[in-house]
């Protein structure tokens, strides 16, 4: 196969030369904050402080919302629980360093829990991603008025006081900067991280993410009460820095500015989030005092610039100046190194990184010999919308080693009863058994640890991960990824590697998926699903946009699982030839019902087949 | 005959106002890549015309650009001899060019008699107009109150060839129309185009991989390899399948 050059074309350079212009930009960002109390005043160093604390709550917007897609205006919500845990524990009970601390981790806790339970209202597998919006918007609603019915307790509408320990501004610049460049790293290792893949993967396409087997409403559960512990932080050290827990700190306004903040300096880039909230900060605190109207003017005006000229935010377009400059500034210099590094980088990187290694077989791999073990059972499954009957009582049985065809009509029910085999939750009558286990009503992500994998009939892939990245995300299910290290070697059982190179997509493996053409995709998802190591393989039009060449080395791929591994699987697909080759068995639906079912010879031929389905003398 | 067209487009006799549908030295990408290096080709009315290739060597980028999703970084279209390049898409929809994408993009909260309603900016003359459709695609008329995004993807992709011709389109360009299609559909749907043709005198271009389908419906054809033409002429030239076939299988 020869890959289509004008994929390959797009040069690693930049990848390179951007690592370079983000490490530059890191050592500058800390040369300048280690400056800071030599260049600045108290109240500079105040304003940054408090710009620190505000940047380490945009930080988890920026993984909630940039990274994971979760639209959240209620992380100043947490803010304040963790303001409030602690004034209110200093101001009552007692200001000992050990009560601090507990009251501390405490605030951590009970803002997790709080997490939790927006993410059990918010991401019910079949919510969509409004709840989260709807629900993290009541969370500071109600938030604020807990803060205001508490009366004197809680200081009401103008704060509570409390006896703070004896702290300067400049141990505060220290402490808020430390803590801020502390938990960006943190996020950043994570974000680029094997796990940390999974976050835009979930972004990108949820679904599919499910039928890899990764039970996405538990890490978004997760990562949202890590995000709300870690706010609570930032906002429990803020309230001992400002002598005061107010309302305003867990409002809603404060909630949406985090988001505002976070969309101008870029969202999903974390470094952009992080420099655009202490940028506007400090100017707005040295601008506002002397013209306050002006510039909240100016910033309602960058504002919007920034949403309609530069939806990426402001981050992207300013790096990418920075090092074009930089590069402009270095050829001037005739400092040489710069390019060569950059020219001589790709290569190696690009082939270390994205190494294909074909996994070993596991040991105990049964090897099957014409068995006849039923690998997958349908009894009496019906599917009815409302009046509508789409599927009504199809049961048969299928057996390891099996490739089974099924065709029909459009319309006849056939991605229905691949829907209903892989999601419990669809059937509206009848019983899925695989092998000898009863899936019951299950939903998907739970049905692949039986062993289903499925490919959609659109193809479905992560959009904005490369090639390789889309594998390794649907390997997270066979093993589970690091939080901290990205893995160099791209490890996949030997039929999800034949089909990558069969369709030329290993010479691809850096490019990102949405660039590909649509039988590209087709294949990479196929690949993806069998990166799973399926035992039932629900295949929808594998091969719909491929040539016949490729289409030959995928069924050739699709057979020898079957055989060697005892695989069963079920093909929905219109070309006749293609079934012919690689299934033994047909299947013929027609209007929810199974009409025909036999050995291929048999059913291509028969008359039900040329009525419902073959029509005029196409096929012979 | 087979002529190598990379830069001499096969031109075919003189239409009233130039043909249906010409392209010059058309370069397009996405990003920092190029896809088409320099496509020409020239579509005479009432022709069919099939573009064909592998995966991946600038079919849907050549569709794309005609129509104004992709701005191209140099040459020309022209429909009926009239400078279109750069034309926004409503625009080219106005002037009676149809498309039908290869992804599914119908609306699909919407009711499928809703899909088809706003392919006409007047619905006036909707009645009159789907029921010549609906002959066509009866099972369209038998869910006409569904939600579109509950049909099959074989009847979906049926709603977006329908919705198409409603629009009475004078060049209708369409992209694996085959595909996802039980073979009863693809053949009828062979008839349904050539019929179409016969009555309105529509011009097709079709991007295909099913190489059958193409050539029994198309007068003309072309394989795209690498983002320009390498192959190019009239389906009914002796020696037309092998000349395709060569350049797909490697």
């Amino acid at each position: 196969m020869t890959p289509a050059p004008e994929l390959t074309a797009a040069g690693h350079l930049p990848r390179t030369v951007r690592w370079r212009g983000l490490a530059f930009a890191l050592s500058g960002c800390t040369a300048a904050y280690l400056a800071g109390p030599f260049v600045l005043g108290t109240f500079g160093q105040q304003i940054l402080s408090q710009a620190f604390f505000y940047a380490i709550v945009v930080v988890t917007v920026d993984l909630l919302w940039g990274h994971t897609g979760i639209l959240t205006f209620g992380q100043s919500a947490f803010f304040g629980i963790g303001a409030y845990a602690i004034a209110i524990t200093r101001a009552y009970y007692s200001s000992g360093i050990p009560v601090t601390a507990l009251a501390l981790i405490g605030a951590m806790v009970v803002a997790a829990l709080v997490g939790i339970a927006v993410g059990w209202l918010s991401f019910w597998d079949r919510a969509s991603p409004i709840y989260v919006a709807v629900v993290t918007l009541a969370l500071p609603v109600v938030f604020t008025q807990v803060i205001l019915s508490g009366h004197a307790f809680t200081g009401s509408s103008s704060g509570l006081p409390f006896p703070v320990p004896d702290i300067s501004i400049e141990q505060w610049y220290w402490i808020s900067g430390g803590l801020l460049l502390l938990i960006g790293a943190a996020a950043y290792v994570f974000v680029k991280s094997d796990a940390g893949r999974l976050l835009v993967a979930i972004r990108e396409n949820e679904e599919r993410c499910r039928y890899l087997g990764l039970k996405t409403s538990r890490i978004k559960t997760g990562l949202m009460a890590v995000c709300g512990a870690v706010a609570a932080l930032a906002g429990a050290c803020y309230a001992m820095f400002a002598n005061v827990a107010a309302p305003a700190y867990g409002d809603f306004v404060f909630g949406t500015q985090l988001v505002v903040w976070t969309a101008l300096g870029g969202r999903g880039t974390l470094i952009g989030p992080i420099l655009g909230t202490v940028f506007i900060n400090y100017v707005s605190a040295v601008l506002g005092g002397n013209f306050p109207f002006v510039w909240l003017l100016l910033v309602g005006l960058i504002f919007i610039v920034v949403v309609v000229y530069l939806p990426a935010g402001l981050a992207p377009p300013v790096f990418s100046g920075a090092l074009r400059l930089g590069r402009i500034v270095a050829d001037a210099l005739g400092v040489a190194r710069v390019r060569a590094v950059a020219s001589e980088a790709p290569e190696s990187i690009g082939r270390d990184r994205f190494s294909v290694v074909v996994r070993p077989e596991p040991a105990g791999t049964p090897v099957l010999h014409g068995g006849s073990q039923v690998a997958l059972e349908l009894r009496g499954v019906s599917k009815h919308y409302g009046s509508l009957r789409a599927l009504e009582d199809v049961t048969f049985r299928a057996h390891r080693g099996e490739v089974v065809g099924i065709v029909g009509p459009n319309g006849a029910g056939k991605t229905t009863l691949l829907r209903c085999i892989s999601d419990g939750r669809e059937r509206s009558a009848g019983e899925v058994i695989i092998n000898g286990a009863r899936i019951g009503r299950l939903p998907p992500q739970d049905g692949v640890a039986f062993g289903l994998g499925r490919k959609f009939q659109a193809p479905s892939v992560f959009e904005a991960l490369t090639v390789g990245d889309c594998l390794r995300v649907a390997r997270s299910y066979r093993a589970t990824p690091s939080f901290w290290r990205r893995s160099r070697a791209l490890e996949l059982p030997e039929a999800a590697q034949r089909t990558i190179e069969a369709t030329g997509l290993a010479a691809l493996i850096d490019e990102p998926a949405g660039t590909l053409p649509h039988g590209m995709k087709q294949a990479l998802e196929l690949a993806m699903v069998l990166a799973l190591e399926p035992a039932v393989l629900l295949l929808d039009e594998p091969t719909a946009g491929l040539t016949s060449t490729e289409r030959a080395a995928i069924g050739a791929v699709l057979t020898g699982l079957a055989q060697s591994h005892g695989l069963c699987i079920l093909v929905i697909e219109h070309d006749l030839d293609f079934v012919r080759n690689i299934s033994s068995r047909l299947v013929v639906l027609h209007l929810g019902r199974i009409v025909a079912d036999g050995p291929v010879s048999q059913i291509v031929g028969s008359e039900v087949v040329r009525q419902v389905y073959v029509g005029g003398g196409t096929v012979t | 005959m087979t002529a190598h067209a990379a830069e001499t487009p096969w031109v075919g006799s003189k239409g009233d106002g130039g043909p249906a549908l010409r392209v010059r030295g058309l370069r397009s990408g996405y990003g920092e890549s190029d896809v088409l290096h320099g496509v020409s080709l020239s579509v005479e009315p009432r022709t069919i015309y099939a573009i064909l290739g592998k995966n991946g060597m600038g079919k849907t980028t050549l569709l794309k650009t005609i129509m104004g999703f992709l701005l191209p970084r140099s040459g020309r279209v022209e429909l009926l001899g009239y400078d279109v390049t750069r034309w926004p898409t409503y625009r080219l929809v106005r002037h009676g060019v149809s498309y039908v994408p290869q992804e599914k993009s119908i609306f699909q909260d919407l009711s499928v008699g809703d899909n088809l309603r706003l392919a006409l900016p007047k619905s006036s003359d909707f009645h009159s107009r789907f029921e010549a459709v609906a002959a066509r695609f009866p099972v369209l008329k038998e869910r006409f109150q569904q939600r579109a995004g509950t049909l099959s993807g074989g009847e979906q992709k049926m709603l977006l060839i329908a919705r198409a011709l409603l629009a009475r389109p004078r060049l209708l360009l369409v992209d694996e129309i085959s595909e996802g299609l039980q073979p009863l559909m693809v053949w009828r749907l062979r008839e349904i185009l050539a019929e179409e043709r016969g009555r309105t005198g529509l011009t097709i271009v079709l991007v295909e991989q099913n190489v059958d389908f193409a050539l029994a419906l198309a007068d003309h054809y072309a394989v795209l390899k690498l983002g320009t033409i390498v192959e190019a002429g009239r389906v009914s030239d002796a020696g037309t399948r092998e000349a395709v076939e060569q350049h797909l299988v490697i």
